[in-house]
């Protein structure tokens, strides 16, 4: 029996019981269900739940720390997001993130350092590295030695690792950057913490991630929603979780708005393709190597984006500078 | 230190317990009486490829996520059910619903519901609900064929957490466009939606335990059933099992209610749980040649010369049940432990079945294979209005501190193992809510 052979060949994970990372409690409703739709990497139902407390949406259970090279195989596109594979996309998204990334670091000194943590194979540094200041001092993190290996030969200092563990200089940075990144770590307020001892008092985080107060949240979440990258997000947020996350943290939030991005329309609709059993040239019209599907949903979910409900929520925080206490008399 | 929690039962609701007292660090004892985990929940194999569940055939894919042990699951890909009546099936609930005095019934009774009040038996209910003619015909036969009491003498109640026709329809065809047996009518505590589908773990449904089970060995106690709960000023204090008293901060108890009742010492205020009652059921297990010999996987059977009131054709759902060219019908009997259905030896419970199955299989006797008879004193708990004040105010508490009450059958109501999973979640999440707070404080 075919059926019988493949539930052999797709053994399950280490799964382990998971809580709100906000507020520590484990109080929550499932929202979904869902598989590894594209790359299945084991043949595991995940549970997506959401606190009933502050509304974060979290994988409970989730796979080990030592299940992370099986969830993030070698063809993981985070490793390997290049013109060669991409073309088009590619360079539409290029001049797309170039614009975004210099509007954050527009107030930026001359000599500033700026840090991306999870900067998987370095494509936002590249970007930086190319169009931004000579000047600036870039740094990477990431805890993939494949992304970092691609990153260090294309000639980017990333540093190997979790920046909670990492031993890096502590306020000494002008700029960090958590791009698609939090929803991926498996204690985000350790992460932020972190992020906030390494930036100089008034240094800016900014932080994007998929949006759960989004219109493609709302129609796919039962299963299919792109966002939930079943099993690699481990927590999902809105602007408000968001707030209470940087709050958690110490940081200080300058503003939360929303961006446009296609990608969560264009996979929820994939996975939902692919959940049906519906052959590959019709799966293959939605992902990332399809530009007209990523460029329907652009438009339409910059429509979305008009009403502050972009698939993607953009943070920007501050470390706070330290308060001039009156001397005491 | 805090003193230990004692869980009374290792089945799915005292292991999905046990796991979240580990998570949080609490300290436990899980009492067995029996000589393995599972409980209910176990499934029995012969030696000729059948496989006999103890009831609990269904899981669903949502449970299995919670639980972990997707991997190992196998997808229903259909369940449905029909009702046989005067020599036909229907369909259920849609065939029925063609039938006129049915469908001009139901909606005449829709109408009416509007300005009644409300029902004061399961009897009136079902009447208001489905019409004089379906409730007559079908609804309260069943229900009393199932509890072995009067329709008119049982709580409105027994109807909750049955669907709205508009949710089965959604349900019914988001199952048929994706191939999968959406689950309809199996999850109360949580919705039911076209991703919420019937699982199947791969060697039975005891995976589930196993799973819960995994590191938590040291703390269970296989053959040691709890002898009292001690009970001092209205708060568990104590528990004995095998002779020797161990205090202990709570109880979690997965007893039926009329034995949680006798044992617990100290307090008469669970004596109104020693009345509450369980519908004894005996599943005749008939082993045929053939597959596909029933109209659908169930068929309700709610006329009287029917010695059963369900039969269940397993492996149209999930074939992997029985061996290939061969089948496994359960048939149902509700019976009194100690009456003749009760006592009467497995080749002839498989005979009588087997007379009235002819009226639905013509060639039932010449498939017939042989048949195992598995029996139960506490199959479904029987809601009768006599105590039903009584058995809404334990579902609210059991009214002695420290103590709950949880799973199948210390809940005394119809829920289904994923129920099972999210209630005792939530209740002891709610037991060990104050001391967490306790111990956040500084």
């Amino acid at each position: 029996m075919s059926d019988a052979a493949d539930l052999h060949k797709r053994a399950s994970l280490d799964l382990r019981p998971a809580q709100c990372c906000i507020c520590e409690t484990d109080d929550a409703e499932p929202l979904a269900v869902g598989e590894d739709f594209e790359y299945r990497t084991s043949g595991d139902f995940f549970l997506a739940m959401r606190c009933r407390t502050c509304g974060l949406v979290y994988l409970n259970p989730r796979p080990s720390f030592q299940e992370l090279d099986r969830i993030y195989p070698e063809n993981y596109h985070a490793f390997q997001f290049t013109q060669s594979h991409y073309g088009f996309v590619y360079k539409v998204r290029c001049r797309l993130e170039t614009r975004r990334l210099l509007s954050w670091c527009s107030g930026l000194n001359e000599d500033a350092r700026i840090i991306d943590v999870g900067c998987g194979d370095g494509f936002h540094l590249r970007l930086l590295r190319d169009f931004g200041r000579a000047t600036w001092k870039l740094e990477g993190v990431d805890n993939s030695p494949r992304a970092v290996q691609v990153a260090t030969r294309a000639g980017l200092l990333v540093h190997h690792g979790i920046v909670e563990d990492l031993a890096l200089n502590a306020a000494a940075y002008d700029m960090a950057l958590l791009i698609q990144t939090i929803e991926h770590v498996g204690d985000p307020p350790a992460v932020l913490d972190a992020v906030r001892r390494l930036l100089k008092p008034g240094g800016r985080l900014v932080i994007v991630t998929d949006n759960t107060d989004s219109l493609d949240f709302k129609i796919f979440k039962g299963r299919h929603w792109g966002g939930y990258h079943f099993p690699r997000h481990w927590n999902l947020f809105n602007a408000r979780t968001l707030a209470a996350l940087a709050n958690k943290a110490g940081l200080e939030v300058e503003a939360i708005k929303t961006m446009t991005s296609p990608v969560n329309w264009v996979y929820s609709i994939r996975n939902a393709l692919v959940d049906l059993g519906c052959p590959s040239w019709l799966t293959n019209r939605f992902g990332l190597a399809s530009p007209i599907a990523l460029g329907v949903f652009t438009t339409f979910d910059m429509l979305h984006q008009l009403a502050g409900r972009g698939a993607l929520v953009r943070a920007i925080l501050r470390r706070p500078a330290p308060v001039e206490r009156p001397a005491a008399n | 230190m805090r003193k230990p929690v004692a869980i009374i039962g290792a089945g799915l609701a005292g292991l999905t317990a046990a796991a979240q007292l580990r998570r949080r660090g609490i300290p436990f004892t899980l009492y067995e009486a029996g000589p393995t985990i599972a409980g209910l929940a176990s499934t029995f194999s012969d030696g000729e490829g059948f496989s006999y569940d103890f009831g609990a055939h269904f899981i669903t894919n949502r449970l299995a996520a919670a639980i972990g042990v997707g991997a190992d699951c196998r997808i229903v890909r259909h369940y449905g059910e029909t009702v046989f009546l005067r020599g036909r099936t229907y369909g259920y609930p849609f065939g029925l619903m063609r039938v006129p005095r049915f469908s001009i019934g139901a909606v005449a009774a829709r109408a009416r519901a509007i300005r009644n009040e409300p029902p004061r038996s399961a009897a009136e209910r079902f009447r208001l609900r489905y019409g004089r003619a379906m409730a007559e015909e079908i609804a309260i036969p069943l229900t009393e064929a199932w509890s072995g009491a009067k329709a008119d003498e049982l709580a409105p109640s027994v109807g909750d957490g049955i669907p709205g026709i508009g949710r089965v329809l959604l349900l019914k065809l988001s199952g048929r466009l994706t191939r999968r047996a959406v689950a309809c009518g199996y999850s109360r505590e949580m919705p039911e939606t076209p991703n919420v589908w019937h699982v199947y773990p791969e060697g039975g449904v005891a995976l589930l335990c196993q799973r819960l089970a995994r590191g938590l060995e040291p703390a269970i106690k296989l053959h040691s059933p709890v002898e009292a709960i001690v009970v001092d000023s209205e708060r568990v204090v104590a528990v004995r099992a095998n002779g020797r008293e161990e205090a202990v901060s709570a109880v979690i108890s997965t007893a039926p209610c009329h034995i949680l009742a006798k044992l617990a010492k100290g307090t008469q205020a669970l004596q109104p749980l020693a009345r509450f009652r369980y519908r004894p059921m005996v599943f005749v297990n008939l082993r045929l040649k053939g597959r596909g010999l029933l109209p659908d996987v169930v068929t309700w059977t709610p006329e009287k010369d029917f010695p059963f009131f369900r039969l269940t054709e397993t492996p149209l759902s999930m074939p992997w049940l029985a061996p290939e060219g061969k089948t496994l019908i359960t048939a149902d009997i509700g019976c009194e432990v100690g009456d003749p259905v009760w006592g009467a030896p497995d080749e002839e419970l498989g005979e009588l079945c087997l007379d009235r199955l002819q009226a639905i299989i013509p060639d039932a006797r010449q498939r017939y294979l042989g048949c195992r008879v598995l029996r139960t004193p506490i199959a479904y708990p029987v809601f009768l209005k006599g105590y039903e004040a009584e058995r809404q105010s334990f579902a609210q508490s059991t009214g002695i501190e420290g103590l709950l009450s949880v799973g199948r059958n210390g809940e005394f109501d119809h829920i289904f193992m994923e129920d099972v999973f999210w209630r005792t979640t939530r209740k002891v999440r709610q037991l060990l809510s104050p001391w967490q707070q306790g111990n956040r404080a500084p």
